[in-house]
């Protein structure tokens, strides 16, 4: 029927596939001495070097361009990251390698423009590279730092990921700024998180990056916000009176508005608490969220309207709002005597919620004496 | 009579000629597509196209038990090593008759707490709740009447506190950068609600300190064969339906879930045995009907070692116990079948599941049974017959073997010279043998099967190698 013969055809290709892979794990077994050798090969030139510079001399211009070339094949860029960590950086307060890292700086600039134009793989492997071998006063910062913003046009996530780490690793406030916006402005997907968790990596002065972040937060689009504000919250305690407007701001989204209750929560400021109060008394179901969070906000402050407030959102028939109420009333150092009308009362969900806050705070000054025994 | 016995035998095989190179291209297809993601994937790995650095999503991990005491220590010791940051474990324990609680609470000191547990989804009510945040993460054991694994991790997602959670079995171990891998798809792309992680056999295995460091093939020939059809039919099977975001299965041995849709969509059904697969379909069918847009992923480096069935009565149950739970999936959600409102989830991958694996058994018994009637009708054409079976054999073994040659590509497995010989021994067989004998188990597991009928597998325990 001839139907064998369709057999026999996917039979050859996947026998071709099988042949492939057997080849592939040949090469494979093989990598890693390979990758050994060019590295060898990589110290002997650079130790060439090194002792030139150590009688005075200047180090050759053939062999910086001898590495260009070289370096411009990702397999080999491999065996160089490695050589630079396992060789170089251990030996980086040597004034003979510090010179040969300076000089080292032309190079890393010519092949930032090589791999620009590579394939995104190879690209984002650049950035990689790059991110992690900063090298302080050693880099034309600003250039390489143009060229990164570059990377950041490309498709590739990773590339984008990789090259914003290598920016947040020279420490320039200006480039990532630039960075993020240039991210923002391409509306590519990039989640929160990595934006967030990335930018509290920064190995720069945090204050002047969160201050310029701030300046142009409003030409962001709410997924770049919301990150800048989460990374603000980690980082800062001087956003409190900036928190405070977009909290209030009717207008503004609900993840920011809520962003910011978390703010002021962390940070108390004290003209905030009437806002805080007036969610915590809001009983529109579908306005939850605020009454939530700012039931937890309000942990950070004192006063008995705040304790009536949360006694009250502890009765509350959603059940994040009374667990954050039941936290709260813990956090505010409140004893089985203080919430008796709470333990005692007729409302189950709301004594079973706050017994198991006392239950919990209860085992864990079991557990700090414990371990106080134990030491 | 003659003429109309011949029309009959020409149809059967016209049919199985159909069948059969359908199966062969679908095979060969995700064979291909497999061996080359996975190539794709070492090579992006090799030079860091990952997330590398540390973005934690909290993840809540669900351990559903029930008389889990041979192995429910390790489990959660796997589970303290993970290199994460930000999670929780909660065990829940669905009724156990035997000590599982009580290692549980005396191997990690927990206590004692009258918690309330919100009820968002329906199950059995918590007889008892016990705490510990002493260790690296905080561990939850829920002891509840029993109700059957859907029931538990119902109960378990109704106590997690993330916004993303992990089910596995209790009789499974995770490899320590599983739960950092699972969770990168859903970084990569908001859309992602469910991300299947691989689950490979640890029979042969040994696992450091969350870390493979010892992997053969299995001495036993059973789990061996297991391997080999691990290798084939799951894992290049998945990779090929990820591709079209067709993947209508992720093991409950091993999966990320975003909860607030799974709770949306009405959480696992207590009443199918299948609860993974069923829960996947659901899925499908919540997000397309109410027009949300959806990924289900499939992450090839996120690694669960399970325990193959080493007996073959173990085997068996385990397969007949798969195959009630397809059935019950494949009837719940039928109206998914030829809808074009599904798209290939419809036209390839339940078509695919329907034919290939819910009709395949009695298919193939059919077909055995037609082939004795020719014979004894004297319609056979023996060299014709004998040569199809042999090429088919051939075709699945090197199908087999090219899955198993895939296996360099993945992250951590290196292929061994006696594991090759080994896989070339037993891939032969595993075709031609354990294919129609599992088809067969496969085909009777409906006989006497009744709807309500739902508990946990029995499947013989042993301590997994874990130091």
């Amino acid at each position: 029927m001839g139907s064998e013969v369709l057999l026999y055809l996917y039979g050859a290709v996947s026998l071709s596939m099988i042949v492939f892979n057997i080849i592939y794990n040949l090469i494979l077994n093989e990598k890693d001495r390979r990758l050994t050798s060019v590295e060898n090969r990589f110290v002997k030139k650079m130790e060439e070097q090194l002792e030139r510079l150590d009688r005075g001399e200047a180090a050759e211009e053939k062999h910086f361009q001898k590495l260009v070339k070289k370096l411009s094949r990702v397999g080999n860029l491999n065996a160089f990251d490695k050589m630079l960590r396992d060789h170089l950086e251990p030996r980086a307060s040597e004034p003979a390698v510090q010179k040969y890292m300076h000089e080292l700086q032309n190079v890393f600039l010519q092949l930032a423009v090589v791999y620009r134009d590579r394939e995104n793989v190879q690209a984002a492997y650049f950035a990689y590279f790059l991110a992690g071998h900063r090298q302080k006063n050693h880099m034309a910062v600003d250039t390489i730092q143009d060229i990164m913003v570059d990377y950041m046009k490309k498709d590739n996530l990773y590339c984008r990921v990789n090259a914003l780490q290598a920016l947040y690793e020279f420490g320039s406030p200006e480039s990532v700024v630039e960075a993020v916006a240039l991210q923002d402005r391409m509306g590519r997907f990039f989640h929160e998180k990595i934006l967030t968790d990335g930018l509290l990596s920064f190995k720069g002065d945090h204050r002047r990056l969160t201050r310029l972040l701030w300046e142009r937060l409003d030409r962001f689009s709410d997924r770049t916000k919301l990150s800048v504000l989460n990374y603000i919250r980690f980082r800062s305690g001087e956003y409190q009176e900036e928190m405070y407007a977009i909290m209030t701001d009717e207008g503004a989204d609900k993840e920011l508005r809520l962003s910011a209750v978390r703010y002021v929560g962390r940070y108390p400021y004290p003209p905030a608490k009437q806002a805080l109060l007036s969610f915590a008394a809001d009983r529109d179901p579908n306005r939850w969220e605020y009454l939530a969070v700012s039931v937890s906000a309000l942990a950070a402050y004192p006063g008995e309207d705040v304790i009536s407030a949360l006694m009250g959102a502890i009765h509350s028939s959603n059940w994040y709002v009374r667990s954050n109420a039941a936290e709260s009333l813990r956090a505010h150092g409140l004893g089985y005597e203080e919430l008796l009308e709470v333990v005692g009362g007729q409302d189950r969900y709301a004594r079973e919620m706050m017994m198991y806050r006392l239950d919990r705070k209860r085992l864990e000054e079991e557990d700090a004496m414990e371990r106080a025994v134990a030491e | 009579m003659r003429d109309i016995l011949q029309f009959f035998f020409d149809c059967v095989g016209f049919f199985f000629v159909l069948y059969m190179i359908g199966y062969a291209s679908f095979l060969f297809l995700a064979v291909m597509v497999g061996s080359s993601t996975l190539y794709g994937a070492k090579r992006r790995n090799a030079l860091k196209n990952e997330l590398l650095n540390e973005y934690y999503l909290p993840v809540s991990i669900v351990v559903p038990a029930h008389n889990e005491e041979v192995t429910i220590e390790t489990t959660i010791r796997s589970l303290l090593a993970l290199d994460y940051k930000l999670y929780e474990i909660i065990v829940v324990d669905d009724g156990s008759t035997d000590d599982t609680s009580r290692v549980v609470q005396e191997t990690f000191h927990l206590k004692h707490v009258n918690r309330p547990i919100q009820r968002k989804l329906q199950c059995q009510p918590a007889e008892a709740v016990f705490e510990s945040r002493t260790h690296k993460v905080p561990i939850t054991l829920i002891r509840k009447k029993n109700g059957g694994k859907a029931d538990a991790l119902n109960m378990g997602i109704n106590a997690a506190q993330y916004p993303y959670f992990l089910c596995m079995d209790a009789d499974s171990v995770l490899q320590k950068d599983s739960l950092e891998k699972i969770v990168r798809p859903v970084l990569e792309d908001d859309r992602v609600i469910a991300v299947g992680g691989s689950v490979r056999p640890c029979n042969g295995a040994k696992i450091r300190d969350g870390e493979v460091i010892k992997y053969r093939m299995p001495n036993q020939i059973l789990a061996c064969m297991q391997v080999l059809e691990y290798d084939r039919s799951f894992l290049a099977a998945r990779i090929m339906f990820d591709k079209f975001n067709g993947s209508i299965i992720i093991s409950g041995a091993f999966g990320l879930f975003k909860k607030s849709v799974v709770i949306d969509a009405g959480g696992y059904n207590p009443a199918t045995v299948g609860e993974d697969m069923e829960l996947v379909v659901k899925l499908h069918v919540f997000c397309r009907e109410n027009q949300i847009p959806y990924r289900i992923r499939y992450a090839t480096d996120a690694i669960c070692w399970t325990q193959a069935p080493e007996r073959l009565g173990d085997l068996c149950r385990q397969r007949k116990r798969w195959h009630i739970g397809l059935y019950q999936c494949m009837t719940e959600h039928r109206s998914i079948l030829m809808n074009p409102k599904y798209g290939m989830v419809s036209f390839v991958s339940y078509l695919y599941f329907l034919i290939y694996e819910l009709f395949s058994p009695y298919i193939e018994v059919f077909g055995v049974c037609t082939i004795i009637l020719a014979l004894l009708l004297e319609f056979l054409n023996w060299p014709y017959g004998v040569m199809y079976t042999c090429i088919y054999i051939v075709f699945s073994a090197v199908l087999s073997l090219t899955a198993f040659f895939a296996r360099i590509h993945t992250i951590d497995l290196k292929l061994l010279w006696m594991d090759v010989i080994k896989a070339i021994g037993l891939c032969m067989l595993e075709v031609s043998c354990l294919r129609f004998l599992l088809a067969w188990v496969r085909m009777s597991s409906l006989i006497g099967y009744r709807k309500k009928k739902v508990s946990w597998g029995k499947i013989e325990r042993k301590k997994i190698n874990f130091t």
